[in-house]
């Protein structure tokens, strides 16, 4: 059941809900040293798309 | 544009998820006893509107603001991103194709197997196999429009794309009886994928801070370098050499 659970909600990988993860904090990360109104209020959504594509890449690289 | 993304996002998910309940369903009702699949169908879809009941309120009511816009960014992303996977893989060539008809097939042949109901008795195995069938599509199901219509604006188009997909759906299986054989379920689920991780992108940076440059219009921006990183994907596992393809096909 909570396999079931799992797989429901984090899909059949780890590989991408850690990513995901990953991204989301480095971009919190990011925000926090920027600045929470200098570049990344406009520029912060590509950098935070851009983590989520590397994210996405590997999962499909190297599914685990 | 939100509005309309949302609402087709919510119908396909929800179309899709009934599409493979409904092969469910159907197979026990020809193999075995209607009766008992009615049963199942309708004991699953109850457990799944006592979810939503519980599920919405309280996402919305325990996360505020921007702390929201994360979390439903979040869910949107975890949803998303994995209907994208399984859909760049299906296109790729390197998971089996998205097919409920060939689900049914299986189905009612699993269950042309096993001992038939006796008479007079109510049919509990053909219960317990459309109950756990529509209960794990519908709780995805739950999952994916309560996230949608948990972000701002998101209700209507949410409820109204659910909805349209649950009529459209519940009425082809009444008039056909069986699930449709030529759906592109495979196309339609990686659309899903785009969908839904394009809301999440847009949304969990909403939550931390961002003005996308466009407004509203930034949707399509996220949605076209989504489309594009998928498809390049796609065209580079396509490519791969046969033999490592087809130690990773999966089922």
């Amino acid at each position: 059941m909570l396999r079931t659970l799992r797989k429901l909600v984090l899909g059949e990988t780890w590989s991408l809900p850690i990513g995901i993860a990953v991204a989301v904090v480095i971009a919190v990360a990011v925000r926090a040293v920027a600045g929470a109104g200098g570049w990344w209020q406009h520029g912060g959504g590509y950098v935070l798309l851009a983590l989520l594509v590397v994210a996405f890449v590997a999962a499909l690289r190297f599914p685990r | 544009m939100p509005f309309v993304l949302t609402a087709v996002g919510a119908a396909l998910a929800v179309a899709l998820e009934l599409f493979e309940a409904m092969a469910i369903v159907l197979a026990v009702a020809l193999s075995r006893r209607p009766s008992a699949a009615l049963a199942g169908a309708g004991a699953a879809t109850l457990a799944c509107a006592a979810l939503a009941v519980v599920v919405g309120p309280v996402l919305v009511a325990q996360v505020a603001g921007d702390a929201l816009r994360v979390v439903v960014g979040i869910a949107l992303l975890l949803f998303g991103m994995e209907w994208l996977r399984k859909g760049v893989l299906r296109l790729a060539g390197r998971r089996a194709r998205s097919d409920s008809y060939a689900e049914f097939l299986a189905e009612r042949e699993a269950l042309a197997e096993e001992e038939p109901p006796a008479a007079g008795r109510f049919d509990w195995p053909g219960f317990v196999v459309a109950f756990k069938g529509v209960l794990l599509e519908g709780v995805e199901v739950i999952l994916i429009v309560t996230v949608l219509a948990a972000r701002p604006g998101g209700l209507a188009p949410a409820l109204v794309g659910g909805a349209a997909a649950v009529v459209l759906v519940i009425g082809l299986g009444l008039l056909l009886h069986r699930p449709l054989r030529r759906l592109p379920e495979s196309e339609l689920k990686y659309v899903v994928g785009l969908v839904l991780t394009t809301f999440g992108t847009f949304f969990c940076a909403e939550g931390l801070g961002v003005d996308w440059p466009l407004g509203d219009a930034g949707l399509l921006v996220v949605l076209a370098v989504w489309l594009v990183i998928s498809q390049a994907m796609v065209r580079a596992l396509s490519a791969a050499p046969p033999r490592a393809r087809s130690r990773r096909v999966v089922a």
